[in-house]
């Protein structure tokens, strides 16, 4: 519409042309200011200031004012006074209508007597008779021409007044309209510029006329589903604000910390604070995130209600699960900018923080995932209908995470105690080597074609992990293999060591079935290495090291005695018995050397064949120079 | 298990729409469906004697009971149905063609289009679908009806349906969109028929012709929708008001793009005569 077009709207005003004349303004002077004697420029002046500064309803105002000043009593007071001059001025006026209604009552009763009767009160049908008063018409005597044009004039006024009145609502509301249209342009503006981020505006389900947009996530539970949506509102100056209802608008998130021997020793990072905090984009982005979050917390909550059994332990607003003996993980629920003030409180150390942040990146990827498993089920054929509620199960969130972490740690564990035994046999000078695939079970390239590669990918760490170890013994054909498998989300629950062992000298010794606890395990792990040396020394006579012949043939022979308390006993040919005695653990290897006595009794004993008793010990830093294993059973083997 | 429909015709011209607007009520993209579908028809086998027939004094076993009211009872038509794609049509049978004339089409190579895609038809899986004559009498205004689904033996569907006594009648394909909300599963879909042949096959048919071959039912090419919802246990009366409540939202809810409403129960009629 083009704005060329404009419609005078208010009357014009025709200046006249023969001004008043003169007489009648000093007239007008006289009576209304008296004598001119007293009218002068200053008292004029004053007057104008005082009417320019004059309130129409400042009498009202004054005497409320002066009300404000009284007690309550005398107000009361005045209030039953004004409300019976209230009633007395209805009376008055009822008494008149009635006065009124009884004059007309009569005036009619000549015509129709009947009629007017029915209105007339019992009074005055008593004092006067019915028809006792009649009424003529008269021909007013013709007004004089200043009247009529006085009459005139005042109409003329009264009409000029309210053209003038229409046409100042007609510019008001032409005004209010045109803020009211760039209000709303700015408004829907601010929409489209929504709209064109990507997100989704919609009708709001409960308020048809309003538009709201939407940022949940489809597939969360339905609670926290249905605050994804929030209505846009428009101020009054037109721009656009996210009314979430009754949802405090304060941006939330899951706080995960690692805590080692009671210390905060890690902290995730906060998220970034946004750069334009002010614009609907903005707040909308941390309005979903913090729905995300508080789902998030609210998932982690619930599964951790079921993981009692499994040392998890719920407050009002805190989830903690151990990982180790000395380490637990803490999440929490936290406001965003109450972060920043308790993020140095309590952290020690930012040892674990890398550890924390990547647990807080992985529950989130495991809600986004479990997310995706529920548009899978939705979008399923549904089974038959039946009386029972399908329930949703609890989601993957804490469960895997647990396991990692139970998993990664005593596979370190026992990856260490390799480590310890290794060096121990390495400073004796046995090479006794072994092989850690760590997570074995975990294949990311395990293909699946249904299945988008994401999920795939978020699906492997849903299984039970498994990690292996194996590796040849010292005696030849002997060799082990170490499964420990960590699985949270059936039973059996935990971490449990799987040790087989091939040994051809000891057929019949089988290591326990399912090993649970580390000591245990370190214990069974150890004592087959144990058997394994003791089945070395004991063949190491066929295999000389480098000794000649005649040298070997001078040898004892050792013969396991009491091999799982790690004894061995040699017979020499003299009738001399020894005895050996070979400790193993994960610090040092030990080995003890008895001259027992002889067995022929009657020949003594040549002193200097009786050896003191012997030792050596092997620790796990290796000291240099120390003979090895091998060279010290040889050196004990000399007759 | 009970299945409680709701059906509406949609025309050619308001397919797409109506796809999009299923799409959004549903937040869900369409999952396409090509269907092929045999009929079969159950046939007494010759020679079958019905035994103790009239007054007999024996009390009859239970057992027996249900025998004879299995091998007695009402004779059905049922369906076999296998699941398609849209590459099974048109792509040649990878099955040696032994003793069948009309299966090499002259002119291809054979094993040269084979790397493409084939369609096995030993490999292609069955579901057995018996579908019951609607309940008669019922005063909702929903379709009501008994069902039961039974998955089959893969490829040669003949043999085994031949055994149960059904005799195979003709075939025909439903392509169309399935949509699922909450409980209720949408399908949008049609009827093709195969292009006609000269020699009437007295079996499924091994291989497919193209899609393009393929000629809608309805000739306008209009659309089927059909709501449906199954319930476990049909016995229970407040189940099946449940199931039938969240029809009629689903029905007030696509109010204003189709009409949703209940079968002629007889043209649903599944009973052989």
């Amino acid at each position: 519409m083009s704005d060329s077009f404009s419609l005078p709207l208010r009357p014009v005003s025709e200046k006249r042309e023969r001004p008043d004349p003169l007489p009648v303004e000093i007239a007008q002077i006289n009576a209304q200011y008296g004598s001119f004697r007293d009218v002068t420029e200053d008292s004029l002046r004053a007057k104008i200031e005082a009417d320019k500064n004059k309130d129409p309803w400042a009498d009202e105002e004054e005497s409320d004012k002066a009300s404000v000043d009284e007690d309550t009593t005398e107000r009361l007071d005045q209030l039953y006074k004004r409300r019976a001059a209230i009633n007395q001025f209805a009376h008055q006026a009822h008494m008149e209508a009635m006065f009124a209604l009884d004059f007309v009552s009569l005036l009619l009763s000549k015509h129709t007597p009947r009629q007017a009767e029915m209105s007339m009160s019992a009074y005055l049908k008593q004092v006067a008779p019915l028809g006792s008063l009649n009424a003529e018409i008269v021909s007013p005597p013709p007004k004089p021409d200043s009247a009529a044009t006085d009459i005139k004039t005042v109409s003329r006024g009264w009409r000029m007044q309210n053209f003038n009145a229409a046409a100042n609502k007609l510019l008001d509301s032409a005004n209010r309209l045109e803020t009211e249209v760039t209000s709303e342009t700015k408004y829907w503006n601010e929409v489209l510029a929504v709209k064109e981020k990507g997100w989704k505006v919609c009708r709001l389900p409960r308020e048809r006329q309003a538009l709201g947009v939407q940022y949940g996530f489809l597939e969360a539970t339905p609670i926290f589903r249905d605050r994804g949506l929030a209505a846009l509102r428009r101020t009054n100056d037109g721009s656009l604000i996210l009314d979430k209802g009754l949802v405090p608008p304060k941006a939330r998130t899951v706080r995960v910390r690692v805590r080692s021997r009671s210390q905060i020793t890690g902290c995730s990072k906060r998220r970034p604070a946004s750069d334009n905090a002010e614009s609907v984009e903005s707040r909308i982005l941390q309005a979903r995130d913090t729905v995300y979050e508080e789902e998030l917390f609210h998932e982690l909550v619930r599964e951790a209600r079921i993981l009692g059994s499994q040392g998890v332990t719920t407050r009002q607003n805190l989830v903690q699960f151990p990982v180790s003996k000395e380490q637990e993980v803490l999440l929490d629920l936290v406001d965003d900018d109450q972060g920043s003030l308790f993020e140095d409180e309590g952290v020690s150390s930012h040892e674990h923080d890398v550890v924390a942040d990547a647990l807080a990146h992985g529950i989130r990827i495991l809600l986004a995932h479990a997310h995706r498993q529920n548009l899978r089920r939705r979008t399923q054929p549904p089974p038959p209908l039946v009386p029972k509620r399908r329930q949703t199960p609890e989601y993957q969130l804490l469960r895997p995470v647990m396991a990692y972490l139970q998993h990664s740690s005593q596979v370190r564990w026992l990856e260490s105690l390799f480590k310890d035994i290794h060096q121990v046999l390495k400073s004796a000078g046995i090479t006794w080597d072994f092989t850690a695939t760590p997570f074995s079970s975990l294949s990311l390239k395990r293909a699946n074609n249904e299945l988008p590669k994401v999920e795939t990918l978020v699906q492997e760490f849903l299984l039970p992990y498994e990690s292996t170890f194996a590796g040849q013994l010292v005696a030849p054909q002997s060799s082990f293999r170490v499964k420990v498998r960590t699985n949270v989300t059936s039973p059996p629950f935990g971490t449990h060591y799987e040790i087989s062992v091939h040994m051809p000298q000891y057929p019949d010794v089988r290591p326990p079935n399912r090993i649970g606890l580390q000591d245990e395990a370190a214990f069974v792990l150890t004592h087959f290495v144990l058997l394994d040396i003791l089945t070395s020394i004991t063949q190491a006579k066929r295999s000389p090291l480098n000794g000649s012949k005649q040298e070997t043939d001078r040898r004892l022979t050792w013969d396991t005695a009491y091999p799982h308390s790690g004894e061995l006993l040699a017979l020499s040919s003299t009738g001399l018995c020894k005895k050996m005695k070979v400790s193993l653990s994960r610090h040092e290897l030990t080995v003890q050397v008895y001259s027992v006595g002889r067995i022929d009794a009657l020949d003594p004993s040549p002193a200097d064949q009786t050896p003191a008793m012997r030792s050596q010990t092997w620790k796990l830093d290796g000291t240099p120079g120390q003979c090895s294993l091998m060279d010290f059973v040889a050196e004990v083997s000399k007759e | 298990m009970h299945e409680l429909l709701l059906f509406a015709s949609v025309p050619a011209h308001q397919h797409h729409e109506l796809l999009q607007q299923l799409a959004g009520l549903t937040a869900m993209q369409p999952c396409h469906r090509l269907e092929r579908r045999l009929i079969f028809k159950a046939y007494r086998k010759p020679g079958l004697i019905n035994t103790r027939v009239g007054a007999s004094q024996d009390l009859q076993g239970n057992e027996m009971q249900r025998l004879n009211k299995m091998l007695n009872g009402g004779m059905f038509y049922t369906q076999v149905v296998g699941s398609l794609s849209e590459a099974d049509f048109g792509a040649q049978s990878s099955a040696v063609p032994s003793g069948d004339p009309d299966a090499p089409m002259s002119g291809i190579v054979p094993g040269e289009k084979n790397e493409t895609h084939s369609y096995t038809y030993e490999n292609q899986p069955w579901k057995l679908e018996f579908r019951d004559i609607p309940e008669a009498g019922t005063r909702s205004a929903v379709t009501t009806r008994l069902m039961a689904s039974a998955s089959l033996p893969k490829g040669d569907i003949m043999t085994p349906m031949n055994a149960w006594g059904y005799s195979f009648v003709t075939e025909y394909v439903v392509e169309g969109d399935i949509f699922i909300l909450n409980d209720i599963v949408i399908f949008l879909h049609r009827v093709l028929h195969y292009p006609t042949e000269s020699p009437e096959s007295h079996g499924p048919r091994r291989q497919l012709p193209s899609f393009q071959q393929m000629s809608p039912l309805e000739r306008t090419g209009s659309y089927i929708l059909q709501a449906s919802i199954t319930v476990q246990d049909g016995g229970n009366q407040e189940m099946m008001k449940t199931a039938s409540q969240h029809l009629f939202g689903l029905r007030e809810q696509l109010k204003s793009a189709v009409r949703l409403e209940q079968a002629d129960r007889l043209s649903l009629d599944t009973r052989a005569k």
